[in-house]
């Protein structure tokens, strides 16, 4: 159980940094509000929607307003891991005139990681970014390299053209905590956009929050309890939504060729955690599971070509089983 | 389940217990030499079954810090382990699988290391390749060490690469060297290989050719965890229990395990029995039962009947037994056999697959009990 203080400085958190985000980025609150929950747990986020929905600025705000070291990476289909990773350069002494190798790290020794359209680099070099995501070191030339903490990478992935993408292997998916997809705006919305100056205004963003602040943030979440009947509600739900089990329920049967595997059940609970905690409440609810479901599972289900020929999408699927699981 | 016997003792009462304890620092080198001098097979001792039976006990009480479920496939794996040979898994991602060789790496202080097989992978980067230094203005070839010279690998999604790089890795396995620009480098003993299959997502994989699926001892398939597992993997993942992995046994013990194993006495109608059960699932062998014929288009190999007699002592010995039963040989037959029978299209118009040829085989290839 985390100490009252505790949560009281994740809420002041989740507050000011709310505020700073809005200040810039117009509309968009279920996203800004997902990507505080994958923050305070310590998750990556992949983040899709068509072409100009704020993805970018939505990061570069948070590395601003959070005191993150912050890179980006454009991925195209030339890029090398060791592009991502560094590698070993040969450097002449100017002393000695001798050639020694010198390890050149590369843009991922950073907090935050903006992954800019993961799926138009080729598997080896989105493997070398995936796996350093979930191991948070890198490997290069037998020497293992820590990354710096926090760790969060924040990937991008176009959805507008799929000829020459090279699309993300499931099992890599699932390594992103949460899929957060950027509204498209209203006509409102569009018009402050066009007016407004966001770049200006992120130039001004305040400092909320340092990286160890984050850090402490991640603790105080994981120690808020969960109730047993709040873990029986996540394991039916994602049991639910397996094809070919006893529990799954009638869309997935005809829609669904693979459902969420257990890392969808422990994020569940842990974005079930943070989101209590962001609301300043010591104790995460089925409420809380029922927000971050559509995040969590979205990318974790796999429709079938009936899906596709009757246009049912995976998010669909999602709120079929939050109807149809009760408890 | 068999495997359920097995007590678990708290790593001190293993270290109290053992005189075959691990061992630190300079007091290593002396005992390591000492253990490797393996008995023949005529010296062999209650007394060695019952440290496998110890080492055992000692690494499953420290994979249960971590893995919760699937115990099966611990025991199986553990079973190849003892025996020196590699192990496949097919199952679907976020299983742990990662999660459940790094900590048996840890229990037994072995190096590591996961390479993610993917479309673009080539076998340079497996094995390692050449690299051209200059030092004091000599310039020499240096050869970096590839991901493969490690104990224990971890092959993920291993049909997601093409044939020839796939072919590196099955090399290695085989003869535990590479051969990188005209010279054989051994591999670090021992050496484990653990290769996975994703059987969801068939495009754009290369499926393994069977010649080279039949190097890996067994073949394993991991489910989903049942919801009682399922709850305490929430419950235990998502607080701060970070666990602390003992070592168990070192590598240098495992070897001598693995040799332990392999002496272990077999009497002759149990290894008829193995040599009979994979005999069986030839079509063309005059022993094979009527639905081999009408199913099975290949049966097991050579190395289906040597793995069956090796996974069958490995599992006695695991157990503190110095005779190898025939329940030993039951009991290994479908992670040894499934991947080595290929049914026909008849099989799969009728949905027979091979884990129920290997059933069927088991109920019609009779026991030595009933031949005598």
């Amino acid at each position: 159980m985390p100490q009252d203080k505790e949560v009281q400085a994740v809420v002041e958190f989740h507050s000011k940094l709310s505020t700073a985000l809005h200040s810039v980025v117009v509309g968009q609150r279920a996203a800004i509000d997902h990507v505080m929950v994958a923050l305070v747990v310590g998750g990556h986020v992949l983040l899709t929607g068509g072409a100009a929905t704020a993805k970018g600025l939505l990061v570069q705000c948070l590395a601003k307003a959070a005191k993150l070291s912050f890179k980006r990476i454009q991925f195209t289909p030339d890029l090398m891991p060791s592009d991502i990773t560094g590698a070993e350069i040969l450097e002449e002494d100017s002393r000695t005139g001798k050639r020694v190798a010198q390890f050149v790290s590369g843009p991922i020794f950073t907090n935050l990681l903006m992954a800019d359209e993961i799926n138009r680099t080729p598997p080896k070099t989105q493997a070398a970014l995936l796996e350093a995501m979930q191991e948070k070191q890198v490997s290069t030339s037998g020497v293992t390299r820590p990354l710096p903490k926090p760790f969060y990478v924040m990937a991008t992935k176009t959805s507008l053209e799929t000829d020459g993408t090279y699309p993300l292997p499931e099992a890599q998916q699932d390594r992103f905590m949460l899929n957060i997809e950027m509204d498209t705006l209203s006509e409102e919305e569009e018009l402050q956009v066009v007016t407004g100056d966001a770049m200006a205004q992120l130039a001004e963003l305040p400092q909320v929050i340092e990286a160890e602040g984050l850090l402490a943030f991640q603790q105080t979440v994981r120690n808020i309890p969960i109730p047993k009947t709040v873990q029986h509600y996540i394991v039916n739900l994602t049991a639910a939504s397996r094809p070919g089990t006893p529990d799954a329920i009638e869309a997935v049967k005809k829609y669904v060729a693979w459902g969420a595997g257990v890392r969808a059940t422990q994020y569940l609970a842990l974005g079930a955690k943070a989101r209590a905690a962001l609301q300043g409440r010591a104790v995460a609810a089925q409420d809380d599971v029922k927000a971050v479901a559509l995040p969590v599972m979205r990318h974790r289900i796999g429709v079938n070509f009936r899906a596709e020929n009757d246009n049912v999408k995976p998010a669909q699927i999602v709120g079929q089983l939050l109807e149809a699981v009760k408890n | 389940m068999f495997w359920g016997r097995s007590s678990i003792l708290p790593p001190s009462s293993f270290i109290l217990r053992c005189s075959w304890r691990p061992v630190l620092g300079n007091e290593r080198d002396k005992s390591v030499n000492d253990q490797l001098i393996a008995p023949s097979s005529a010296a062999l001792g209650k007394e060695h079954v019952a440290r496998i039976r110890a080492a055992h006990n000692a690494i499953l009480s420290e994979v249960r810090k971590v893995i919760i479920g699937q115990s099966q496939v611990v025991e199986e794996v553990l079973t190849t382990f003892f025996s020196g040979g590699h192990c496949l898994i097919t199952g679907v991602p976020g299983l742990a699988k990662t999660l459940l060789i790094s900590t048996l790496g840890r229990a037994l202080a072995l190096t590591f290391r996961r390479i993610q097989f993917t479309p673009d992978l080539m076998p340079s980067d497996i094995v390692g390749h050449e690299l051209l230094r200059e030092t004091d203005g000599q310039r020499s070839l240096e050869f970096v060490p590839g991901a493969i010279f490690s104990n224990i690998v971890l092959a993920d999604e291993i049909n997601r690469t093409p044939p020839k790089t796939q072919a590196a890795l099955l090399e290695a396995m085989q003869e535990h060297q590479v051969t990188s620009g005209g010279t054989s480098r051994k591999l670090e003993e021992p050496f484990f290989v653990l290769a996975t299959q994703n059987p969801i997502e068939q495009e754009g994989t290369y499926p393994l050719p069977l010649a080279q699926q039949d190097r890996f001892m067994f073949s394993l398939i991991i489910g989903y965890p049942t919801k009682e597992e399922e709850l305490q993997i929430l419950d235990a993942t998502t607080s701060n229990l970070a666990a602390d992995i003992q070592v168990a046994l070192t590598g240098a013990e495992l070897l001598k395990a693995q040799q332990i194993v392999r002496l272990l006495p077999a009497a002759a109608p149990i290894v008829k029995y193995a040599v009979r059960l994979a005999g069986a699932s030839r079509p063309a062998s005059r022993h094979a039962p009527d639905f081999v014929k009408q199913y099975v288009s290949i049966g097991a190999s050579l190395r289906g009947s040597q793995y069956l007699l090796l996974g069958a002592r490995a599992r006695a010995a695991m157990e503190g037994r110095l005779a190898v039963s025939v329940d030993d040989i039951k009991a290994v037959a479908l992670p040894v056999l499934r991947h080595r029978i290929v049914v026909n299209f008849k099989a799969d118009a009728a949905k027979v697959d091979s884990n129920e040829i290997v059933r069927r085989l088991l109920e019609a290839v009779p026991g030595p009990k009933a031949e005598l």
